[in-house]
């Protein structure tokens, strides 16, 4: 061929190829084969109330479905916790529906643990093999060798699970989060005697002082926490809300403040009582406070007397002047309102120290007072020493005295293996997970139960200090379920109907509706008057039941002779000359404690603070970085005492020299095909430091050592977030 | 002299270039077919026509949804399981529905994702069909009439003195 054809055969083709790209085709339109049920409209929406049970906080939400398929998650505006918010994990929801590698019926495990080999069995099989296994150890009356591990459960699913485990007679039920709010219960019973969780009322507050507290992103229930933060700072004319955060590392919640204060990690609590002592010595405090809690200011100060300012300033790390000013502002602004978090309870002396910034409270007299704390009005009771639990059951599992073990959630991978808690898991014969994703756990377990995506759900959704009056919100299915998969408290029903004798006497019901029909009848007791089935169609269309006048719970008034806070000094894991920086492993921002990792909308979701997407990463301060020879983006190596990590590096302005930060909720083995293989699990890095005779979790109290590996770490970020931070801004 | 007709064919080049994508401005990108081969010779002549079946008769989803809905398989069967059992299209028809299959018609009107266009709005303003689809009665295969252009719904808009908003259909 000439060249001259050539070019003029290839200029036709190319400009051939530019045309058919212009011309739009015809689409198809494709009819139903049958028409669909009454009430079905094509192409009009319906939408249905329902809750999000994603974390702990339990927001209301509305579905909007068409032709049968969900379509969109938004709040739920009559909710009193979310008002009609939501935040991006509750609007990625959606994804769990839909998500391509759901277990679609039972599984039994075909290859060796771990490999992820199962073969499809049916549910009566499946059922079959779960009864038989329980009716064994009935006959070998070893009844207690039953295990059952679920995340920390309220409402009729905890009802349900324990009257379960009771009737059969195993008291190995294990509720554990590794975010669960077992500290603040416990510090709240130790200073006003009451177990509740605090329904802090920052929308009406003046100045707010948050120990790492992280509302914004997770702590207790961030959509609720957001909506108020909004207001206290924009929501009155003449007022904006001034905003301090205590924390060695910078969150969203500490970028969203007026004052940092990266106190050194472990010293918080020893800040809250300098602060305190302070205001005492000057007498900014309020005395009818504490003349009404049984306090006096002479014997306060007599005990305070150790956390002078020098001696305040030489623990935290902070300036004088810093200090002062901030005990200052915080007692002379009224109401003012102190909050303490996760980053503070999870040291060696954390409920002492989250008990010595409830003293804070107290002092300037907000206790029950707008602007301040209120027991919450829906969880009063809850778990209190679920840790204790869980290193009594990996004890128990250690010592081969557990047979059978149930699993909802995924603990393997949400709890750190320190713990023991995975290598004893692995002693356990016939291990059941309930997993809709084969997650990690799945991947261990010996039969699949698949449970309900959320949606396609029934249950209930009792806020977590949430709103100062009670509520409950309900779940109801919103699709027909699109699987072969039964909801866990359905297949716990029908095991007790199956095991027949005591454990079908305890737990009667026909159906797990029925069930929470019959739970919220009793709820609505005072209402008995109306008709009851009437009633239950207008909670089911409102999302719940949501009181409007708040509890009639007992106000906080502290114990008669509780003794004061005193913090210990901080204990960490690991040598100081070996491991020269302190970890902090925080929830991520979009994964939560890694539930979220299964959900790309929520992978690829950049971290609000260094616009990180789809890994892991370790932040570091420029200054440690330089020393150390690590850039932006470097591998890096972090070696804690128990064990060894590679990520890619950040470098973050935002936290202390002495300290790195791993986000949690990557590193899955199994979830599924966008949370596999991708980033670390920092819980490997942690240690246990467990305290005298009462165990704490201690999960931040581990120190580590971070040597760069090579200038490959395959950081995927959506902008770069050097330039972006200013130091002078800061201040570090 | 190399240069000048290199100059000039550069500049015969780019006139060519910018006048053939304003061409392709003016020109209505529009090449779907008006009147495409329909998988079934389904003929609205004979059951609107002939027949006198009214539009929402199969229609149904039109006066309540957005969309106006085309019968389903079954819907379509549940006549002619009656009626001219022995034609070749009605045979096609039954063969869909053994397969389970839906009929995959060809779409004729179609906007793009950004117009909101509601049929229920229309019929409650107690618009004509044929005032958009044309005389469907009449037309053994459908055929398209209308442009389906801005200015062709902003014209009927304004002549019923609808609203001519922005956010109206572009929502």
């Amino acid at each position: 061929m000439k060249r001259r054809t050539f070019l003029q055969l290839s200029g036709m083709t190319a400009a051939g190829a530019v045309l058919a790209g212009c011309q739009s085709q015809n689409e198809k339109l494709i009819p139903y084969l049958v028409p669909p049920d009454e009430g079905v409209t094509p192409g009009k929406a319906d939408y249905y109330a329902s809750s999000c049970r994603f974390c702990p906080a339990g927001c209301g939400i509305l579905v909007r479905v068409s032709e049968g398929r969900a379509k969109k998650i938004e709040g739920n505006p009559a909710h009193p916790v979310n008002r009609g918010k939501l935040c991006a994990r509750g609007q990625a929801v959606l994804q769990e529906l839909y998500h391509p590698d759901r277990v679609p019926q039972p599984l039994k495990r075909s290859g060796p643990r771990g490999s992820g080999q199962f073969t499809r069995i049916s549910w009566q099989e499946g059922l079959a093999l779960l009864t038989g296994s329980l009716k064994e150890l009935q006959r070998e009356k070893a009844a207690d060798r039953l295990a059952l591990v679920t995340p920390q459960l309220r409402g009729t699913l905890a009802e349900l699970t324990t009257s379960f485990m009771g009737a059969f007679g195993s008291p190995h039920h294990l509720s554990f989060e590794l975010l669960g709010m077992d500290w603040l219960r416990t510090a709240n019973r130790r200073s006003f005697g009451q177990a509740s969780l605090p329904f802090y009322d920052l929308a009406e507050t003046r100045y707010l002082l948050s120990f790492g507290a992280d509302f914004v992103e997770y702590h207790l229930s961030p959509v609720q926490y957001g909506y108020a933060f909004g207001r206290m700072r924009q929501g009155r004319d003449t007022v904006r809300g001034h905003f301090t955060y205590v924390g060695g590392r910078m969150s969203l919640t500490g970028a969203s403040a007026d004052r940092w204060l990266p106190a050194r990690p472990g010293s918080e609590g020893t800040l809250a009582l300098g602060l305190a002592r302070l205001i005492l010595v000057e007498s900014l405090f309020d005395a009818g406070s504490l003349t009404a809690n049984g306090l006096r200011a002479e014997t306060l100060l007599h005990t305070l007397e150790g956390y002078d300012l020098s001696r305040v300033a030489e623990k935290t790390g902070l300036t004088h002047k810093a200090i002062s000013e901030v005990a200052r502002e915080f007692a002379t602004t009224r109401p003012a309102l102190a909050m303490a978090g996760e980053s503070v309870a999870f040291q060696t002396n954390g409920p002492e120290s989250v008990r010595a910034i409830q003293l804070l409270n107290l002092l300037v007299g907000n206790l029950n007072r707008p602007g301040g704390v209120y027991p919450d009005g829906g969880s009063m009771a809850g778990a209190e020493n679920s840790f204790t639990e869980l290193l009594s059951l990996v004890a128990a599992m250690r010592g081969d005295r557990i047979r059978v073990a149930l699993v909802h959630g995924d603990p393997v991978h949400a709890i750190p293996p320190a713990s023991g808690f995975q290598e004893a898991l692995a002693r356990v014969p016939f291990i059941v997970s309930f997993s809709s994703l084969i997650d990690d756990t799945a991947l261990q377990a010996d039969l699949i139960l698949p449970d309900h995506a959320a949606l396609e759900s029934w249950g209930d959704a009792i806020p977590l200090a949430g709103a100062r009056q009670a509520a409950v919100g309900l779940m109801q299915p919103v699709v027909t379920p699109l699987f072969d998969t039964r909801q866990f408290p359905e297949v716990l029903l029908a095991t007790a109907r199956e095991l027949g004798g005591k454990t079908a006497a305890a737990l009667p019901h026909q159906s797990y509706p029925e069930m929470l029909q019959g739970w919220m009848r009793k709820r609505v007791g005072r209402m008995a008057g109306q008709d009851f089935e009437a009633l239950w169609v207008d909670l089911l269309r409102q999302g719940g039941l949501f009181e409007t006048k708040p509890g009639q719970g007992k106000g906080y008034r502290w114990v008669p002779g509780a003794p004061l806070p005193a913090p210990e000094a901080p204990r960490f894991a690991g040598d100081e000359r070996e491991f020269p920086l302190h970890l902090q492993v925080y929830p991520s921002t979009p994964l939560y404690d890694g539930r979220g990792a299964p959900l790309p909308w929520l992978q690829q979701l950049p971290d609000p603070m260094t616009t990180v997407v789809w890994d892991s990463w370790v932040e570091i301060n420029p200054r440690t970085a330089a020393d150390l020879g690590i850039g932006f983006g470097d591998l890096v190596e972090v070696t804690s005492p128990q064990g060894a990590l590679r990520l890619p590096a950040v470098i973050y302005p935002g936290i202390r020299p002495d300290m790195v930060a791993i986000p949690m909720g990557q590193g899955q083995r199994g979830g599924g095909r966008y949370a596999k293989g991708r980033g670390v699990n920092p819980l490997a890095l942690l240690a246990a430091t467990i305290e005298g005779k009462d165990p704490q979790p201690a999960w931040n109290a581990t120190r580590v050592r971070v040597s760069r590996i090579s200038g490959k770490g395959d950081l995927v970020t959506a902008g770069h977030p050097q330039g972006s931070y200013r130091s002078e801004l800061i201040g570090i | 002299m190399k240069k000048t007709w290199l100059i000039a064919g550069l500049a015969v080049a780019a006139i060519s270039v910018g006048a053939s994508m304003a061409f392709m401005y003016i020109l209505p990108l529009d090449f779907r077919d008006r009147s495409p081969i329909q998988p079934l010779a389904f003929s609205h002549k004979a059951h609107a026509g002939d027949n006198g079946i009214a539009c929402l008769y199969c229609h149904r989803y039109a006066p309540k949804s957005p969309v106006a809905g085309i019968p389903a398989v079954a819907d379509c069967r549940a006549c002619h399981l009656f009626i001219s059992l022995n034609s070749a299209e009605i045979k096609k028809l039954m063969g869909y529905w053994e397969k389970r299959e839906p009929i995959p018609w060809v779409r004729v009107y179609g906007l793009p994702d950004h117009v909101y266009f509601p049929h229920m709005m229309h019929i409650r303003a107690k618009l004509d069909c044929t005032a958009c689809h044309g005389e469907v009665a009449a037309m053994e295969r459908i055929t398209r009439t209308a442009s389906l252009k801005m200015g062709w719904c902003l014209n009927c808009h304004r002549q019923h003195k609808a609203s001519i908003d922005c956010w109206t259909c572009h929502k």
